[in-house]
Order: structure tokens, then C-alpha cells, then sequence
């Protein structure tokens, strides 16, 4: 590849100054004129049919606008999630805005919009609700128990869906095999917890035609689904692109109640509706599915896999939501793929139960997976007496072989043993000493753990949207301006993609900002998720930028004599290649283009050619080819205090094969607040509820406990190993996933190997420490 | 019923009508406009709404505006003097310690009051005094570098 000037920068944020100053680009400071606050009253039960519901006293009250309650909605039963239109035949559609059944302690019921917030929740205490509580249960074991309560009629057992997909002959695998391991493996609910709650302004113009602000990951999903479950044409929906979300990480991956709640209220109100959730309202509505795994893996002498089977049960709570997704992720993306196995099958089951729902997060199905999977394999290596990391190289896939998933496309760029070998030797793993060998009562030991192959998103599923766009406007002054429909989560996508756009037309970064978009104007993206943006948007971007390129050559090709073919940008420069003083400043091509019809020159005026008339513009809308797979490993130390059970995590080795790394500083954080994801996924998250009622009592940052500063490891290196993806825009390929998928195995097996105890439930509390030792 | 209180924001005295339990957030946020306070919680637990009391970083979720009376209260907005940013955003900027943001003017306040006590601080006092500041996006490194950036530049 030819010197860069931009892409491999370390480049400062396009969005910091803002972000640093107070930041105004955030959905919770959208206010409108005559704006009203909603609030949502929800069901204190986690199972009941409501048998009446009377709003006319909240109607009353002073400042009330709306009042809205299950006659008021229209009875269309949609799922929310953003990725998969609406029609799709694979996804579940069994949730209404409002319903006459609930099915989760939390789940709404009626909804108010007033003048003020305080006096919305108080009419919220006016709406007389008579409930008729039904059996509930929060097992998904127990829910797919004959005689359970059935919270569907369409999911008998409860079972929502059970996949199964397999290869090769396992029954032959398992009777080849010289050693046979099973165990089963096991993970809770967790949070996404972006700071900026879930918040969203319709405005109905009471002609049909709503616009929508919401903090959402997806502009095109939500106008989509919006427009689905009202009823409505999309084009009657706009969604107005956020200038920056405060974190999403697939949290804001799906339609939440307070949109399509809000849009009602809008339209019986006649004024604007906001609704921002509160941290308690965010906690019960979107999580990670816990999911236990069970693993049978069949094993040859040499070490290389003859048979894998696993069962996996998904509790997908009181509606499927992202469960049947998550689950074929976890699937095949977590298990079937990764490593290579003849003979292999998986099942699963995504389960109703009357918890919470879930949702989209960083990894979705796949940290799930890769704790069970990497964990076995070091039991495996530990009872064999392999070396973890020649193990899983000769499981693994290689460079140059066809992509295990797409039979189209291969693996051209993939250096996972770069990534072992580059990321042990920074470590120092070969210093690594026997489990549970360390001296005193804090112990010490390393570990590690890998995603071998990520595919997340661009893999061509039926029913999943996967294509990008962009548009490039070229401004007299020399600058570009960039539209597109991705949402910056905080991840750097429009720093990343100005930097994709400034390289391919040789402008500084300075020169590009990305501009204003709602769904009227901008093309289609797919979500800000699966590791996708930098790969398929950037690749959309480029080709929006190599338009209008193209069209500054055939402007300046006329200006500079040369044939268009000819010419190269540079620095701002259009110029004859081979002869760099032939050439002219991009600001004067485009000024030529948006010139009158007549230039004044020093010989008086003259007629410019109509031909070079015409605002340079580029515009790409383009489905990614396949999805190049990144490979991902992570070491940790841990220190054990084998008399409290408390785990520290000393230092991290983070290496990573994601291609040509863009903007180095972003990439870095995203290994590093991945990290951060993981290590509470390992040792502190969970969502805990009463399991009589369904409460949820972890529902506030003082009872979920995420890591601070304090648990954060001050040692963490992120080694890039720079494969060149020939699909990919200059080179790159994508990062954000496995940063969350490796760090829980990691840290098991680290635990595993300072105190030779094998936890095999997350989180890993001291308590189970304690437990594992023989203390408790 | 509101009652008149007088509050001095960001060196600025305004006169409000507030229900008395009003919080400082809330009056920041609904009546003033200053919307570089961000909500993340309003339960004392992630410090996104973080703000200087007399140069001490407290959760203004957590203070009832009537009690901020003649208290000096500085928001993010108050710190930067003639369009010239406090030392403390630059360095957020220059360490990439900025993901979406939605921390950031709460962790660099807990910073500022932390920096202006702390003459050298250890990069395990400077991870203690954002502590009470949740980070969902960067696992608080770039932060810490940002803060000890500020910290030596002085």
C-alpha cells in the first residue's frame, strides 16, 4: 500500500473540543417549543393480565396533555430490533407498545404526557389499574417444565426457538476420540450501562408525519420499526440523526417502549413528547442474555478437536427481543466457528421467562460462548499436559483458507498466530508457573484467552440489513462534508470515516466534517453494531469520496489539459502525475465547478464550459462484500487473596489482527474500555432480582457494581498486528466485539492458574473463590 | 410551593423560583440551560452530573439547589476563560481520553478539584479521585493520562 497521509494517524478526536466543552450534541438536550414531558406507569407485577384500566383522573389533573392506555394503541404485534426489517421471517414478533397481559415487573402499562415531569409522574399515581396476577417463573429450566405457566401461546414449553445445526458425523467424532470432556458453563445478565440514558422527542405535525430524536444506534431501524408498529408508511417517519450518542454498545440497538409511547402521546397531545427513561427504567429494559452452555468436545492424542458438541440454553426473558439472534451468534459465531472440528454439532434454545428483557451488547452471544469454550480448552490442555497455545494453533484456522462461513469469500488477511506469539512474548508468557504453585496468601498467575475468528455482522444472513452509504459534497473553500446515516456511539466513527474520506481525497482531516443527516435525506446504513462501521461504512465512504474524486478530475482535466485518467489528488492539489507543478488547488477545480456561467478573466469575460458546471458531489451505497475476520487474544495477571476471595487484575497483553489500524489512539480505547466491559462481566456485574416478584434490586450504579478507576489495571498494552485486508477500506477490517468477547476467559484461566481452582459460573465473586478453596 | 433563591453559577448571580427540592441538577439543567451537567443517574451514582461547590467536586444531583445558596457553584461551562480551554480539557483532548462524552465534563471537574490540592499525585491518587466518575467507554486509562498530563503541564 502507497505512504498515507491520514488513515494510521494518531489524530485527535473530531468531536473532543465539543465533547470537553459541554457537549451539544446529545438527544437529552433536544428541547422544542411547547415540548411535554412523559412518564411511564409500569406493571409492579412480573405476570398478570390487567382486567381494567381507568385514566380519566390523571385527565384531569392540571397540566395533564395525554393520557394514553392499551385502547389507545393499536394492537400490532412487532419485534424492536433495529438490524432485521420488520417482515423478517426468522425474527419473533411478540411485543405490542402497550398490551392487556404483562409479562415482566417493569413492563408498561399506560403512559402520561404533562407540562412537567413532576406532574406527569404524579397523574401516573391517578391511573387506576386492576391486575389479575398469573403464575410467573424466571427459570428457564422451570419454564420449559411440563405444567409450567405458559407466558405464549405460540412458545410451547416456552421455547421460543430451538436452532440446530451440525456437520460431519459426531456419534463417529466422539467413538474416534481418545479423550472425551464435558462440563457446563454458565453466565448472568448484565448491563450495557452507557451513561446516557435511553431519551427520545417525537413531534407530530397532525398531519400523519412524526419527527423523531431519540439516543438511538440506528436511524433507518427505528424509523422502521416506528412506523411498523403505529401502523404508519416510514416516509411519514423522520428521524433526525443524534450528533453523538453517550454510549450505547448495543444497548440502543432495538425500538425501546418510550418511541412509539412517545409518538402516541405526540399525536393525542398535539405538542412535541420527550421521554427520558431513568437509570431504573434503563436497567430493566435491555441486558446481556445469561446463557448456559453445556460442552461435550472430543479430543485426539495430537491435540486437534474430533468431535464438539454443545447445548446452550438462552433465558430470553418475557419477550424474545434480541434472544433469537444473540442465540445464532453465541452459535455459530461463538462456538461452531472459531476453531475447526470435522464432526460438530450445537443446539439451542431461547427460552421465555418472566425476567427482564434483553438486548443487543458488545459481543452479543459470543462472550457467552467464548467463556465456555476457552475455559474448556484450558482444561483440557491442563489435564492433557498441552501448551494452551499450540493447542489452539493447530485447531485453528489459517491464513489463506476459505472463510469457515461464506464458501465465497477467504481468509486473506488473518494472523492469529502473530497475534499468540507477538502477544505472549509481550507478556512474558513463558514465565508462566504449574496452577496454584504461587507462595503466600495473595496469589498470582497468568492466563489467557482468544476469539480466533469474528464474524459478526456483513456475512450475507437472509434477513439481516448489512449494505452502507454515503454522500460527498465538495465545498468552494476546499472542505468536504460528509452524510451519512451512522450514529457515533462514542467508538470514533466519524473521526475514523472524515479520516477514511480526507485520505481518499487527499485533503487534511481538518478539511472534512460530517454534517447534518435524518432519514429523508442521507442513504440507508445499517447499525452502528457488529463490529461493522469502520469495514462497511468506511468502505461506502470511500467510494463516495473516489466518486467526487472523479469528478474533480474531469473538472480539472479541462482546466489542466490532461486526460482525467492522468491526474492525482495531493494535499489539497489536483496535479498531473509524474509532473506535480502542472496542477491546481482543489479549491479552484471546485470553484470552477459552482462558478457562474461567465468567469471574469484578465481578458475579459468568458463563457465556462457547461460540461464542468456543477456541485462536485460523490455517492456510494454499497453492500460489503463478506466479513474479513479480525483475530483477537488476551493475557492477564490476576492476584488472588485466598483469604478474602477478592481478584485483582495486575496487567493486560491485548493483541488483535484488525487489519490497517485506522486512528490508533481509538482503536486503543476501544481495547481498553472493552477491557473494562469484561472485567466486570468477569468478576462484578450482575443483575439481581427478587425471585418471588421479579423485582429488579440491582436497578442504580450503587447495587451494579461496574469497574472505576480503582479496579481498572494501570498495565494494559494493546499490541496491532497490521494485516492488509484487501476488502477492506485502506486495509482495515473491524475491532469493537471480541475487545469484551476475551477478557472473562482470560481472567478465569488466570484465576485457574494462580489458585488451581476452575470457576465455572460468572461472575467470579469472591464467594465463589472462597468456595472453590474449601473456606466456605 | 417555589420559593426565590439567589445562586452564584460559573461567577454569575440568578435569582430563581425553585420548589424546595429542586436539586442543583435539575436547576442547572431546566432553568439555566447549562446543559454541559449531564443526568446519568440522578442517584449519586455515576457522577456524570459532577460540579464544583467552593472548588470541591460534589454530585449535583445530590444537593438541593437551596442549599447551594452562597456557595460558588462552577460548571463546565465555567472553566474555560475567553474561549481559552482549562488546561484540564486540553489535556482530555490531546490523550484521546474522550470516547462519547457523556463522563467527560463530570470526570474533568472531579479532576480539577482533585489538581487543585494534589501538587504531585501518583497515578493511583489520581485513579482515586475519579472513582467516584463512571466510564463505560475508555476503562478510564486515557483519563488517568489526561489527568496526569494536566497535572505535570502546570
Amino acid at each position: 500500500m502507497s505512504k498515507m497521509n491520514v488513515v494510521g494517524n494518531r489524530v485527535l478526536r473530531t468531536d473532543a473540543h465539543d465533547k470537553v466543552t459541554g457537549g451539544k450534541g446529545y438527544t437529552v438536550n433536544v428541547r422544542l417549543p411547547g415540548m411535554l414531558q412523559g412518564k411511564l406507569l409500569r406493571s409492579p407485577y412480573p405476570h398478570a393480565r390487567i382486567l381494567r384500566i381507568d385514566g380519566s383522573r390523571a385527565e384531569k389533573l392540571p397540566g395533564v396533555k395525554a393520557v394514553l392506555t392499551t385502547p389507545d394503541v393499536p394492537q400490532i404485534k412487532y419485534h424492536p430490533v433495529y438490524f432485521a426489517p420488520s417482515t423478517a421471517a426468522s425474527m419473533i414478533k411478540d411485543m405490542l407498545i402497550l398490551s392487556d397481559t404483562v409479562r415482566f415487573a417493569g413492563e408498561p402499562v399506560a403512559a402520561v404526557a404533562a407540562t412537567h415531569a413532576e406532574i406527569a409522574e404524579e397523574a401516573l399515581d391517578l391511573i387506576h389499574v386492576e391486575y389479575e396476577p398469573l403464575p410467573a417463573v424466571f427459570s428457564p429450566e422451570e419454564a420449559m417444565k411440563p405444567g409450567a405457566t405458559q407466558i405464549y401461546e405460540h412458545a410451547t414449553n416456552n421455547v421460543a426457538m430451538n436452532p440446530a445445526f451440525s456437520f460431519g458425523d459426531l456419534q463417529r467424532g466422539f467413538a474416534e476420540a481418545d479423550y472425551v470432556f464435558e462440563n457446563t458453563y454458565e453466565t448472568q445478565r448484565v448491563h450495557t450501562c452507557y451513561m446516557e440514558p435511553r431519551v427520545c422527542v417525537v413531534d407530530s405535525d397532525g398531519q400523519g408525519n412524526l419527527t423523531v430524536w431519540s439516543s438511538t444506534q440506528h436511524i433507518f431501524g427505528l424509523r422502521e420499526k416506528l412506523a411498523f408498529a403505529l401502523g404508519i408508511p416510514v416516509s411519514n417517519v423522520r428521524v433526525v440523526k443524534p450528533t453523538y450518542i453517550g454510549g450505547g454498545f448495543g444497548g440502543k440497538l432495538d425500538m425501546g417502549y418510550i418511541e412509539p409511547i412517545a409518538a402516541l402521546l405526540s399525536i393525542k397531545a398535539g405538542r412535541p413528547v420527550r421521554i427520558e427513561q431513568t437509570r431504573y427504567e434503563d436497567f430493566i429494559t435491555t441486558a446481556r442474555n445469561p446463557v448456559k452452555m453445556h460442552l461435550k468436545t472430543g479430543v485426539k492424542k495430537d491435540g486437534t478437536f474430533i468431535a464438539r458438541y454443545a447445548k446452550s440454553i438462552l433465558d430470553t426473558g418475557a419477550h424474545t427481543t434480541h434472544g433469537a439472534v444473540v442465540l445464532m451468534v453465541h452459535g455459530f459465531f461463538g462456538f461452531l466457528l472459531p476453531y475447526r472440528c470435522p464432526n460438530s454439532k450445537w443446539e439451542g434454545m431461547t427460552v421465555y421467562t418472566n425476567n427482564i428483557i434483553g438486548g443487543g451488547f458488545r459481543g452479543y452471544g459470543a462472550p457467552q460462548a467464548a467463556f465456555a469454550v476457552e475455559s474448556q480448552i484450558d482444561e483440557i490442555c491442563e489435564q492433557l499436559k498441552f501448551d494452551p497455545i499450540e493447542f489452539r494453533l493447530k485447531n485453528a484456522h489459517t491464513e489463506g483458507e476459505q472463510h469457515p462461513f461464506d464458501p465465497n469469500f477467504k481468509l486473506s488477511s488473518y494472523r492469529f498466530e502473530e497475534c499468540l506469539t507477538r502477544g505472549a512474548e509481550e507478556f512474558g508468557w513463558s514465565k508462566r508457573r504449574s496452577a496454584g504453585s504461587a507462595n503466600g496468601t495473595k496469589k498470582r498467575g497468568i492466563g489467557f484467552a482468544c476469539q480466533p475468528l469474528w464474524v459478526s455482522g456483513c456475512v450475507g444472513f437472509p434477513d439481516i440489513y448489512e449494505h452502507s452509504g454515503a454522500i460527498v459534497k465538495l465545498n468552494v473553500d476546499g472542505t468536504v462534508n460528509l452524510a451519512i446515516a451512522t450514529v457515533d456511539m462514542g467508538c470514533g466513527q466519524n473521526t475514523v470515516l472524515s479520516q477514511i474520506a480526507a485520505e481518499e481525497l487527499g485533503v487534511p482531516l481538518s478539511a472534512v466534517k460530517v454534517s447534518y443527516a435524518d432519514t429523508d435525506t442521507v442513504p440507508f446504513d445499517a447499525p452502528s453494531h457488529a463490529s461493522r462501521v469502520t469495514y462497511s461504512t468506511g468502505n461506502a465512504v470511500k467510494a463516495a469520496a473516489g466518486s467526487a474524486k472523479k469528478r474533480v478530475f474531469e473538472v480539472a482535466g479541462g482546466l489542466l489539459n490532461a486526460a482525467p485518467g492522468d491526474l492525482e489528488l495531493l494535499n489539497s492539489r489536483v496535479q498531473v502525475k509524474g509532473s506535480p507543478e502542472n496542477g491546481l488547488s482543489l479549491q479552484d477545480v471546485v470553484k470552477r465547478a459552482e462558478s457562474p456561467c461567465v468567469n471574469m478573466v484578465p481578458d475579459g469575460m468568458q463563457r465556462t464550459p457547461l460540461e464542468e458546471k456543477g456541485t462536485i458531489m460523490g455517492f456510494a451505497s454499497l453492500a460489503p462484500t463478506s466479513n474479513p475476520s479480525p483475530a483477537a487474544v488476551q493475557f492477564v495477571e490476576v492476584e488472588v487473596d485466598t483469604e478474602t476471595g477478592e481478584v485483582k487484575v495486575l496487567r493486560v497483553v491485548y493483541a488483535h489482527d484488525i487489519g490497517k489500524v485506522i486512528n490508533p489512539p481509538g482503536a486503543e480505547g476501544q481495547v481498553e474500555g472493552g477491557f473494562q466491559q469484561g472485567l466486570g462481566y468477569a468478576l462484578m456485574e450482575n443483575l439481581v432480582f427478587d425471585q418471588s416478584s421479579g423485582a429488579c434490586l440491582s436497578a442504580d450504579f450503587l447495587n451494579y457494581k461496574m469497574p472505576t478507576a480503582m479496579e481498572m489495571p494501570a498495565d494494559i498494552k494493546c499490541v496491532f498486528v497490521e494485516s492488509e485486508e484487501p476488502s477492506g477500506p485502506f486495509g482495515a477490517k473491524s475491532l469493537a466485539e471480541p475487545c469484551l468477547i476475551v477478557p472473562a476467559p482470560a481472567i478465569a484461566n488466570a484465576i485457574y492458574n494462580a489458585i488451581g481452582v476452575r470457576v465455572r459460573e460468572l461472575p467470579i465473586t469472591p464467594e465463589k473463590i472462597l468456595a472453590g478453596l474449601g473456606k466456605l | 410551593m417555589k420559593h426565590l433563591i439567589s445562586l452564584e453559577i460559573n461567577g454569575e448571580l440568578h435569582e430563581i423560583a425553585l420548589e424546595p427540592y429542586a436539586t442543583l441538577l435539575q436547576v442547572l439543567r431546566e432553568e439555566l440551560g447549562l446543559l454541559g451537567t449531564k443526568k446519568g443517574c440522578d442517584s449519586g451514582g455515576c457522577g456524570c452530573c459532577t460540579v464544583l461547590l467552593d472548588g470541591l467536586a460534589v454530585y449535583s444531583c445530590m444537593v438541593f439547589a437551596a442549599a447551594a445558596q452562597g456557595r460558588k457553584i462552577t460548571s463546565i461551562e465555567g472553566i474555560s476563560e475567553n474561549g481559552k480551554l482549562d488546561p484540564l480539557q486540553e489535556s482530555f483532548i490531546q490523550s484521546g481520553a474522550v470516547q462519547c462524552g457523556f463522563c467527560t465534563c463530570g470526570m474533568i471537574l472531579a479532576a480539577k478539584a482533585f489538581l487543585s490540592t494534589a501538587r504531585s499525585p501518583s497515578d493511583q491518587d489520581i485513579r482515586q479521585s475519579i472513582s467516584g466518575n463512571l466510564c463505560r467507554c475508555t476503562g478510564y486509562h486515557k483519563i488517568v493520562d489526561a489527568i496526569r498530563m494536566a497535572s505535570v503541564n502546570r
